[in-house]
C-alpha cells in the first residue's frame, strides 16, 4: 500500500506502509446496545420514530441522537429509549387494525399503583411510528388493553410500541434553544442554490460570441 | 479607539472558531464511532458558521469580506490562540481540546450576550444554544471516558497535561482589555478564566482525571499578537489552496 | 451515494424450494398488494440475504464515499463551499448510519458488516476507488455521481422492505441538497475563468467512464433477477437507470459548455435510447476485485479509523449491555 494520499488529512494520520494483514473480526465489545429515537418537528406535532443509534448509555445516546436525527430539519424535542425497553405488538396487514387481534381485558380491581406508559402507532407499513398518547397501567399487558380502549376506535394501527414513560429519556424544556438555529443553515437546503440566471447569462454570452465570429 | 478594541475582540473570537472548526472538521469520515463522527463534524461545522457570523460583524465595521479575511491573511495576522491550531493527534487530544475550549466558549457567549455592543450581543444570544450542546457533548464524553479504562484515562490525562498550558493561552489579555471592561463590551479574560476554571474543575472532579496545577504552568501566549506555532501557516496554505488558484474567480 | 452493478451476485434459485409454500405465497401476495415488509414478518431466506447484501453495500458506499470528497474538505474555496461540503460529507456518514441500521433489522450486526468491509469481503460502489485529483473532481462527484445515486435510490425507495424505504426517504431528501450543491459548484467553474473551466472539463473527462459504469453492466436476465424484481428488491434494470440518467443529465452538462468525452454518445431518435461507447467493463471488474487506484487506500483508511477508535469503544463498553437488533 503506497500511502501518499491526495488527502492531506490522511497523510497526517501516518498510516503504515505495506500490506496490512487481515483485520481480526471485531470483538463483541464493539457492539453497543441500540436506542430508538423519536423526534418532534414542532410543538404541536407528535413524536415520530426517527431511527436507532448505537450507544453505551442513554446520555451518550442522546448526544448521538441529537446530531443524527435532529440536525437536518426543524426539531422541538427528542426522546431516546433503549430498544429492549420497547414492547412490540405483532404486525397486522395494512387493511387491518392490530387492536382487533385481541380482546380488551382490564382487571376490575387495580390495586397496584399505576405507572405511566407511552404508546406509539404505526398507521401503515413502511411509515414511521408516531406517539398517540400516555396510559396509566400496572403492566405492559394491561397497558396494551387500556391502549385499545383508549385509541383503537379513533386511531387504527398495524403495529404498536409500548414503553414505560420512566424509560424514555426526554430532552429538557429549557434545552430547546439547541435547535433554534437549524433553519438558518440555508447552505444545506436545495433552495439555496439558484444557478439558472448564471446558466442563462452564460448561454447568452456564448451565442453572442458565436454571432460575432 | 473603541472601534479598534471591538475589532480586536471580534478577530480573536472568530479566528479561534475558524481554526478550531477547521481542525475538528478533519475528523469527518474518520471518527471512532459512526454517530460520533457525525456529531463531531456537525459541531465543527457550527464553529465555522460562528466564525462567519463574527467575520460578518467585522465586515460591517469596514473590514474586508469574510472570505477575504479568512482565506487570504498570513499566519502573523491571525489572532487565534495557539491552542486551536495544534494538529489533531488522536481522538483523546481533540476531545480534551473540545472540552477545554467549549467550556470557555460557553462562558464567553454568555457574557457577550449581554454586551453593550448590540451586534455582538445579538449574535451571541442567537448562537448560545449551539454552544450549549457543544458543552453537553464535551462534558458527557469526559465523564464517560474519564472514569473508564486505564488506557482511556491515561490518554486523556496526557492530553490534558499537554493541552492545559495552551488552553491558558485562550485568556491572553489584549491591549484593549481595560477599555472593553470599562465600556461594558466584554468583561475581560481574567474573569472568563476564573469562571472557566471553576467549571472545568467541577467536571474533572467527577472523573479519575486530575487537572494540572495551573499556578506552576506557564501559559502558551502569543497567539493573540500573531505569534504562532509552526502549524498555523501550513493549515492556512491548505485552507486557501483552491481559492488561490484564481483569487479573483468565483468558486 | 450508491449505484447498481455489483449488487446481485448469483444465489441459487433452488433456495426457494425449501421455503414454506403457504408462507411464501402470503409473502408474495403482500408485496403484490403494495404492502411493505417489516422486520418481524416471515420472509424467504433469499429475500433476507439479498437485502442484507444490497443495503450493506449501500451503507459501505456511503462511508467509503465520504473519503474521496473528504479529500477536499480542508481546502474548499470560501465559506459557502466549506460549510456545504462539510455538511454534505457528514450527511454521507449519516446515511451510512441509517443504512447499517436498516440492514441490522435483518439480523446482521453493524460490527460484522464493518469487519466484512475492511477485510474486503463485501463490496461498495466501485467509483469510490478512483481518486479526486482536484477540487473539480469533488464537485463532479457531488453533482454527477450523486445524481446517479438519486436515480438509483428513488427507484429503491419504492421497494418492499419497510426499514430500507424509511431510510431512503430521508436519504433522498438530503441528496437533493447534494445534487444542487454539486450542480452549483460545477456551474460556477464551467461559467468562470478559463482556468476553472479547464479544471472542471478535465475532471469530467476523468469521471465520465466511472459515471457510465455507475449503474453496472447490462443485467443478465435470469430467473433470479425476475424473482427479485417480483419481490421489489431490485426495482429497475441497470440499463433503465442509465438511460434515465442520460436523459436527465446530458442536456444539463452540455448547456454549460462542457464536452462529454464520448464522441459516440447520442440519442437514437427512433429507439428513444441513448447509444454510447461501452465503458471498459474489464477494468470495472478488475477494480471491483480490488485492483484499482485507490482500493488499498480506502480500506486502509477505514481500517485505521476503526483501529484508532477501538480504545474509545472499549472504554465505553457497558458489561451489562445486551445487544438486540434495532426495531425498524
Amino acid at each position: 500500500m503506497s500511502l501518499k494520499s491526495l488527502d492531506p488529512r490522511i497523510n497526517r494520520m501516518n498510516l503504515p506502509d505495506g500490506e496490512l494483514p487481515p483485520m481480526e473480526p471485531k470483538a463483541a465489545f464493539d457492539q453497543f446496545e441500540t436506542f430508538e429515537v423519536f423526534a418532534r418537528k414542532r410543538d404541536k406535532t407528535p413524536f415520530t420514530y426517527a431511527g436507532p443509534v448505537h450507544a453505551p448509555n442513554a446520555d451518550v445516546a442522546f448526544l448521538f441522537a441529537k446530531e443524527q436525527y435532529s440536525r437536518r430539519s426543524a426539531c422541538s424535542g427528542l426522546w431516546v429509549v433503549l430498544t429492549r425497553h420497547i414492547m412490540v405488538s405483532p404486525y397486522a396487514n395494512d387493511d387491518e387494525n392490530i387492536y382487533d387481534s385481541f380482546e380488551v381485558e382490564i382487571p376490575e380491581d387495580t390495586t397496584w399503583p399505576l405507572e405511566s406508559y407511552e404508546v406509539f402507532h404505526l398507521k401503515k407499513r413502511g411509515k414511521a411510528h408516531t406517539h398517540v398518547g400516555r396510559i396509566g397501567a400496572t403492566s405492559y399487558q394491561e397497558a396494551y388493553h387500556k391502549a385499545k380502549a383508549a385509541f383503537a376506535a379513533e386511531h387504527p394501527a398495524v403495529n404498536m410500541w409500548v414503553v414505560k414513560s420512566k424509560n424514555v429519556l426526554q430532552s429538557a424544556e429549557e434545552d430547546r434553544d439547541m435547535w433554534l438555529t437549524l433553519p438558518e443553515k440555508k447552505y444545506r437546503e436545495p433552495a439555496a442554490y439558484k444557478v439558472l440566471d448564471r446558466i442563462k447569462k452564460f448561454k447568452e454570452e456564448e451565442e453572442q460570441k458565436a454571432l460575432t465570429k | 479607539m473603541k472601534r479598534e478594541a471591538i475589532k480586536d475582540l471580534l478577530y480573536k473570537i472568530a479566528d479561534d472558531q475558524l481554526i478550531l472548526g477547521h481542525r475538528n472538521s478533519e475528523w469527518t469520515g474518520l471518527g471512532p464511532i459512526l454517530e460520533e463522527d457525525i456529531a463531531f463534524s456537525s459541531m465543527a461545522q457550527d464553529k465555522i458558521g460562528h466564525s462567519l457570523a463574527f467575520y460578518t460583524l467585522l465586515h460591517d465595521l469596514g473590514e474586508p469580506e469574510p472570505d477575504i479575511i479568512a482565506f487570504s491573511r498570513s499566519a502573523s495576522r491571525f489572532r487565534n490562540s495557539q491552542f486551536t491550531e495544534l494538529p489533531n493527534g488522536e481522538f483523546d487530544f481533540s476531545l480534551i481540546r473540545h472540552f477545554l475550549y467549549d467550556n470557555a466558549e460557553a462562558i464567553r457567549f454568555e457574557k457577550l450576550s449581554t454586551s453593550s455592543y448590540a451586534p455582538i450581543a445579538k449574535v451571541a444570544t442567537k448562537l448560545k444554544g449551539e454552544i450549549k450542546y457543544h458543552v453537553l457533548h464535551a462534558n458527557t464524553w469526559l465523564r464517560n471516558l474519564g472514569s473508564s479504562t486505564e488506557e482511556a484515562i491515561t490518554r486523556l490525562q496526557n492530553s490534558l497535561n499537554t493541552l492545559m498550558p495552551y488552553a491558558l493561552g485562550m485568556f491572553e489579555p489584549s491591549v484593549h482589555e481595560q477599555e472593553l471592561i470599562a465600556t461594558g463590551i466584554y468583561p475581560g479574560e481574567e474573569k472568563i478564566k476564573a469562571e472557566w476554571l471553576t467549571k472545568i474543575q467541577q467536571v474533572v472532579a467527577q472523573t479519575e482525571l486530575t487537572l494540572p496545577d495551573i499556578s506552576s504552568l506557564p501559559p502558551m501566549l502569543g497567539g493573540r499578537a500573531g505569534q504562532h506555532t509552526k502549524y498555523l501557516q501550513p493549515l492556512l496554505n491548505e485552507m486557501a489552496e483552491v481559492i488561490k488558484i484564481d483569487p479573483t474567480a468565483e468558486w | 451515494m450508491y449505484g447498481g452493478g455489483n449488487t446481485f451476485e448469483a444465489t441459487k434459485a433452488e433456495d426457494l424450494e425449501q421455503e414454506d409454500a403457504v408462507k411464501l405465497a402470503e409473502f408474495e401476495a403482500r408485496i403484490a398488494q403494495g404492502e411493505k415488509i417489516e422486520p418481524d414478518d416471515w420472509m424467504p431466506r433469499l429475500y433476507r440475504m439479498q437485502l442484507i447484501r444490497m443495503i450493506e453495500q449501500h451503507a459501505h458506499s456511503e462511508i467509503i464515499g465520504a473519503l474521496p470528497e473528504g479529500t477536499w474538505i480542508t481546502r474548499a474555496p470560501g465559506f459557502r463551499r466549506k460549510l456545504a461540503l462539510m455538511a454534505k460529507v457528514q450527511d454521507e456518514v449519516g446515511h451510512a448510519q441509517l443504512l447499517y441500521s436498516a440492514a441490522e433489522t435483518l439480523g446482521k450486526s453493524r460490527e460484522e458488516m464493518l469487519t466484512d468491509l475492511i477485510n474486503g469481503k463485501s463490496k461498495y460502489s466501485n467509483v469510490f476507488n478512483y481518486p479526486t485529483y482536484t477540487w473539480a473532481d469533488s464537485c463532479i462527484i457531488s453533482w454527477l455521481i450523486d445524481a446517479g445515486a438519486i436515480v438509483n435510490q428513488m427507484a429503491n425507495s419504492k421497494g418492499s422492505y419497510g426499514p430500507y424505504c424509511r431510510a431512503l426517504e430521508r436519504i433522498c431528501a438530503e441528496e437533493a441538497f447534494h445534487l444542487k450543491y454539486g450542480h452549483d459548484s460545477v456551474v460556477f467553474m464551467a461559467t468562470g475563468s478559463p482556468a476553472q473551466r479547464q479544471m472542471v472539463q478535465e475532471a469530467l473527462n476523468r469521471w465520465w467512464s466511472q459515471i457510465m459504469t455507475f449503474f453496472g453492466p447490462s443485467d443478465k436476465l435470469s430467473v433470479h433477477t425476475e424473482t427479485l424484481m417480483r419481490w421489489k428488491v431490485k426495482m429497475a434494470s441497470n440499463d433503465e437507470c442509465r438511460q434515465q440518467y442520460l436523459d436527465m443529465y446530458v442536456p444539463k452538462i452540455r448547456e454549460i459548455g462542457l464536452t462529454i468525452p464520448d464522441p459516440h454518445l447520442h440519442k437514437n431518435e427512433q429507439t428513444g435510447q441513448w447509444e454510447y461507447t461501452e465503458p471498459d467493463w474489464e477494468e470495472f471488474r478488475k477494480v471491483i476485485n480490488g485492483d484499482g487506484p485507490c482500493n488499498a487506500e480506502r480500506l486502509g483508511v477505514r481500517r485505521m479509523a476503526e483501529e484508532r477508535g477501538a480504545w474509545v469503544r472499549l472504554a465505553l463498553k457497558n458489561p451489562t449491555a445486551k445487544y438486540v437488533r434495532p426495531l425498524a
